[in-house]
């Protein structure tokens, strides 16, 4: 046996790792830094001219990053919210109070048999979850999650938006179709005709918000509403906002109107077939659509980004630039805080907690109290300093509180019938929306000095 | 035994044949397409490893029968008319209740025609308690209906009581109505619970099986297991009340009536499940009575037949309690009765408890059974209906039949009237509100 | 009715938020112990005494009482140790295969079992073609069988199962219940004739001092390896009182002498 094997053998697991990791490591980095010096400047100039190029590309990535994220967070609230709800606890065993449940999903789902059953039209099936998923996606572009951040600021941005909201009806009924199963058939026709039918009413009461704006535009809208929380549209338009979130409820199909997947009828409608990631994607699109609803609804109706209120104070952090410590400065920085740091609330740990945290532990756990507390810390200074952090924040609490409303309706309620559905929409929610069409452009005549525009 | 030895097939090779449905069954080439149509799987009927029914008939054994001919009903079913469908809602499903097989025949959504098929959960009852001693039976059929197994206990008993002329002590005939009824409250919330899991609420449920657990846990600590009791004996019952049964039970009705109010308020007054269950599945009351539906069912086109009222066994006619009844017959009402029901039952417990009379629990009998030769039927009120037990025994230690008359069986056979002219989606709220239980049907 | 979401709705979704807040029904369990009733008889468990040793001597009477034949056990025999399982035998114990293929009539290797001398299994079959396989004449065919063999083999307990397809947990228990049955090959066995004419000529005074000597009696367990048994029928042309040692009649024995020879059999002293 050489010198390796001999090492080799005699090293435990986590030595070997190491053996492996610090070398990898250390090369990975210098061939980072050398990257950066060589190839840095001429690379950041060719970025610096194609700006708009640029701004696309990290849009797009940035949106498809964001997606699976927000589907395991929203997964996982809408697990302990029901539960909650349902007086039991839900996931609690995996990850700290069951949060990597998600994450779990996911890779119970990623490591499922990948086949389509006999008769399947298989190039259709596997382009259903594409469509879906990419619809949600998409739809994601043109919403403002904070002053400056958003995907594309289109002069028709809510129409974009409804637009995208029809092609999921393609890929449902894509799925419905190309299975080979009555169940998925019913299904994925149900859901066209359910989606189509909400559109209208969708679209119609939103109209009112588009006349008091003056731009489809969802920055635009956004900025109407800019001010006290008085301004916001859901008290200029209280019959619109109704109508949108019932007719939202529709579109992201979720209970009390998911009889496109009422699973204790057609088994799974559309996605009775499907497995494994395929099945994932309709999953994480699902998701992704009480996501994006729900951002629109806070958008459009309560008031985006914008404070309830005018901040009182809004420091200017002027006097500190991060760049004029330089690389160098700032390594140094974030190596003597973390270690620091992390010694320091070892020890608290290791003092409160009694002898139970072991060496390891202990550090572990400073290291998290230290992230929280940092976080924190530089979370709290970006909310103060720049706008687009409190923008951002403001934005998903207003967000969020709609998501676990849904997440509500979701565990108390059951389920609407199809045709009860169709004639709620057809008979009710279209003339109500007409209604509050008519009365707003008659008040908007009515009040517009000079007439109207 | 070794098997019998079958004589060697006769072989014909055909070469030629063989080599075509080889190359038909294997992909031609690489370009051929992944998905093989259902004509092509099958093998040709050249095939050397096929034989026909011709074959086996002339040359080993005696001709085959013809399949039976289809029944009228079979036969009208089975055929579709324009633009219908078959829509197999299988035994394999979420919300049927256990293993029910329903084939409807849909046109777009609305159902035409159903036609159930039972019979995947039989477990042969009654023949194994043709084989079992007396004291086995008991423990034999308490799975029938496991969501009220003390129910199942009791005609049983009931009957094989009446084969022997035992007397039962009073005492163990108020246990026996206070553990019943106890359970029937179980068995009704879970009914709501799923029902509205099949009309798509996640809560109702979690909330009933809170309620059962608390209940099972209860009448754990009284006869000794959760769900399949094995406590009525023949004479009695199989155990005193304990201070922790009667601790658990105080607990329990101090807030059982707010709790079950406020559970059943959530779906009592909701639009949704009001509007889903409302006008579907009526079932009027000739047809009812025709049907021979008992129970919540009967009670909810208007007959007010209760069989603790009609043929009163046990200490039923010293207690006061009424009987709901409704007039509509609808699935909303097959509902309310049930909440209605469960008040009732909770009125029964309190007068249980205040006249609870002392002495034995369980009547002196022998220990090998022999009853005199003779017929007996036996029938309690369960939460699902009707409960009957006709047994019929031949002087041994064993019954020489035992026939079991279970609700759920009847109260299923009025699907096929009820479900033609509703849509898919009234499927499981007809199902759900007609309350089935799958192991009481199959036996 | 006007569908319009209203106080329905509403109040309903005012319960489940209310719900949202209050203590949950979970018990954690591995951290909290659920509250069990002291007659709850899901909790199977073997009890011990005060001493520490375990109770359950494995002798198969719950096997044979279940009514769903849901129990069987190991013992010393083929485990080394207790070890009793709750579950069909087709599951859990050693004669897992066995007992699945048991009602298919097949014979099934058993390397559990193969310690057990294999014996001449025709006699089992005669005997069970006898009683026509009938279970509820169990008795009867175990006590031919130890008339056959002079004990009661495992491998005709294990035939017997086979052929007639009642569980092995059953059969044994029967076996264990009478006294008089016995699993070892005694190394002598003593037949005391008690027909009417040895009676009159002393063979109770016999059986008595015989089975003093041994410390056994007539239909109880052997003792020291020697089992004492009744002749079933006197064997025509013998003396009485008729006393047979291994089958082969002893000479006229009085009640030292069957003392005393019992006593030699035993492996004591001659007094």
């Amino acid at each position: 046996m050489s010198f390796a094997t001999r090492t080799w053998g005699g090293m435990s697991s986590r030595a070997r790792l190491l053996a492996i990791f610090i070398p990898v490591a250390i090369a990975a980095a210098v061939v980072t830094v050398g990257a950066l010096v060589l190839l840095g400047p001429p690379f950041l100039d060719f970025l610096g001219a194609n700006m708009p190029l640029v701004r696309f590309v990290v849009a797009a990535v940035a949106i498809l990053l964001l997606t699976v994220p927000t589907a395991f967070v929203l997964i996982y609230l809408e697990l302990k919210v029901i539960a909650r709800m349902n007086l039991r606890v839900g996931p609690n065993r995996i990850g700290p109070w069951g949060a990597a449940m998600s994450v779990i999903h996911g890779l119970k789902v990623l490591s499922k048999e990948d086949f389509a059953p006999t008769g399947t039209d298989v190039t259709v099936f596997t382009l259903a979850p594409v469509v879906t998923y990419m619809a949600s996606v998409m739809s994601l572009l043109v919403i403002p999650f904070a002053p400056g951040l958003f995907g594309q600021d289109f002069n028709i941005g809510l129409l974009f938006f409804f637009s995208m909201g029809g092609l999921t009806v393609v890929g449902l009924l894509m799925a419905g179709w190309s299975s080979f199963n009555k169940y998925s058939l019913l299904g994925g026709l149900r859901s066209a005709a359910q989606i189509i039918s909400y559109e209208i009413p969708l679209t119609l009461s939103v109209v009112g918000v588009i006349i008091l704006a003056g731009s489809m535009s969802m920055n635009r809208i956004v900025l109407a509403q800019s001010g006290s929380a008085l301004d916001w549209f859901v008290f200029k338009q209280p019959l619109a906002a109704l109508i949108f979130f019932i007719a939202a409820t529709a579109e992201a199909n979720r209970t009390p109107f998911d009889m496109t997947e009422a699973d204790s009828e057609i088994v799974a409608g559309f996605a009775t077939e499907y497995s494994g990631m395929r099945f994932g994607f309709f999953f994480f699109a699902e998701y992704v659509n009480v996501f994006i609803v729900s951002a629109l609804i806070a958008t459009i109706f309560f008031g985006g980004w914008t404070a309830p209120f005018n901040w009182p104070w809004a420091y200017n952090l002027n006097w500190f630039h991060p760049l004029s410590i330089g690389i160098l400065g700032w390594v140094l920085i974030v190596a003597n805080v973390v270690l620091i740091g992390t010694v320091l609330f070892a020890i608290a740990a290791r003092l409160l907690g009694g002898r139970e945290w072991g060496l390891w532990d202990a550090i572990g756990l400073g290291f998290l109290f230290l992230l929280v507390v940092v976080a924190g810390l530089v979370g709290t200074a970006g909310f103060i300093a720049f706008d687009w952090v409190a923008g951002l924040v403001w934005f998903m609490a207003k967000t969020y509180f709609f998501v676990i409303t849904f997440v509500w309706m979701r565990a108390t309620l059951p389920r609407v019938r199809v045709d009860q559905l169709m004639g709620f929409a057809w008979k009710w929610l279209l003339p109500a929306s007409l209604l509050n069409l008519f009365v707003t452009a008659a008040a908007v005549i009515v009040t517009t000095p000079g007439g109207a525009r | 035994m070794p098997a019998p030895q079958r004589p060697p097939r006769p072989h014909k090779a055909r070469p030629a044949a063989s080599a075509a449905s080889a190359s038909a069954a294997a992909p031609a080439s690489k370009g051929a397409k992944r998905t093989r149509r259902p004509a092509e799987r099958q093998p040709s009927l050249d095939d050397p490893r096929i034989m026909l029914d011709r074959q086996i008939s002339s040359d080993l054994y005696e001709p085959i029968p013809p399949y039976p001919t289809r029944t009228e009903r079979e036969a009208e079913f089975y055929t579709l008319g324009d633009g219908e469908m078959f829509l197999n809602v299988g035994p394999h499903h979420p919300a049927t209740h256990g293993v029910l097989r329903l084939v409807l025949k849909l046109s777009g959504e609305q159902i035409v025609d159903v036609d159930p098929v039972l019979g995947y959960l039989h477990r042969g009852v009654e023949k194994i308690c043709e084989n079992s001693d007396y004291y086995h039976v008991i423990d034999q059929v308490d799975p029938l209906e496991y969501l009220s197994s003390l129910f199942q206990e009791w005609p049983a008993v009931l009957s094989f009581e009446k084969l022997m002329d035992v007397q039962v002590p009073r005492r163990a005939e108020y246990i026996r109505v206070l553990s019943g009824e106890l359970l029937r409250i179980s068995s009704h919330t879970l009914y709501m619970g799923f029902l509205a899991l099949d009309l798509g609420g996640l809560t109702p449920i979690l909330y009933g099986f809170i309620e059962r657990d608390e209940i099972v846990e209860m009448l754990a600590a009284l006869t000794g297991a959760r769900m399949l009791f094995n406590y009525f004996r023949i004479g009695g019952v199989n155990g005193d009340l304990n201070h922790e049964f009667m601790s658990r039970l105080g607990d329990w009705m101090s807030r059982a009536a707010r709790q079950t109010e406020a559970n059943a308020g959530l779906l009592n007054e909701n639009e949704i499940f009001v509007r889903r269950m409302r006008g579907v599945g009526t079932l009027d009351r000739a047809a009812a009575l025709s049907y021979g539906v008992t129970g919540g069912n009967l009670r909810a086109s208007g007959v007010p037949f209760d069989v603790r009222r009609a043929h009163p066994y046990s200490v039923y006619p010293e207690l006061e309690f009424n009987v709901p009844t409704r007039q509509e017959g609808d699935s909303l009402a097959r509902y309310l009765i049930r909440v209605d029901e469960i008040r009732e039952s909770l009125k029964i417990i309190d007068q249980c408890l205040h006249n609870m009379p002392d002495g034995p629990v369980m009547a002196k009998l022998p220990r090998l059974l022999r009853p005199r030769p003779g017929r007996a039927w036996g029938a309690v009120e369960g939460p699902r209906g009707m409960l009957g037990v006709y047994a019929i025994s031949d002087g041994s230690d064993q019954p020489f039949r035992f026939r079991i008359h279970d609700p759920s069986f009847v109260n299923l056979e009025t699907v096929t009237a009820l479900l033609p002219g509703h849509l898919l989606a009234d499927t499981m709220a007809v199902v759900a509100s007609l309350d089935p239980v799958m192991g009481g049907i199959d036996k | 009715m006007s569908f319009v979401p209203g106080l329905g709705i509403a109040k309903g979704m005012a319960l489940t938020m209310r719900r949202f807040f209050e203590p949950k029904a979970t018990i954690q369990y591995p951290e909290t112990a659920p509250d069990i009733a002291v007659r709850f008889r899901g909790r199977l468990q073997l009890l011990y005494d005060e001493l520490g040793n375990l109770k359950c001597e494995t002798c198969f009477q719950c096997a044979a009482a279940c009514p769903v034949e849901c129990i069987d056990m190991g013992g010393f025999d083929t485990k080394g140790r207790f070890h009793v399982h709750w579950g069909a035998a087709e599951q859990y114990a050693e004669r897992r295969e066995e007992s699945a293929l048991r009602r298919a009539g097949r014979p099934v290797p058993d390397p559990a079992y193969s310690r057990f001398d294999p014996i001449d299994t025709s006699a089992v079959d005669g005997i069970l073609e006898r009683y026509d396989f009938d279970q509820k004449e169990m008795l009867a065919i175990l006590e031919s069988i130890q008339r056959t063999y002079g004990y009661i083999p495992v491998a005709a307990v294990k035939r017997v199962s086979q052929v007639s397809g009642a569980p092995y947990a059953l059969i044994y228990g029967r076996a264990t219940y009478y006294s008089h049955l016995r699993f070892e090959k005694p190394r002598h066995t003593v037949a005391v004739c008690r027909c009417t004419a040895c009676l009159m000529a002393g063979a109770s005074r016999i059986a008595r001092s015989m089975g003093g000597a041994l410390g056994t009696e007539i239909g109880r367990p052997p003792a020291g390896g020697v089992a004492l048994e009744q002749l079933p029928a006197h064997i025509p042309g013998a003396a009485s009182p008729l006393v047979t040692l291994d089958g082969t009649p002893q000479p006229r024995l009085t009640a030292a002498a069957a003392a005393a020879l019992g006593r030699t059999l035993a492996g004591g002293p001659v007094a």
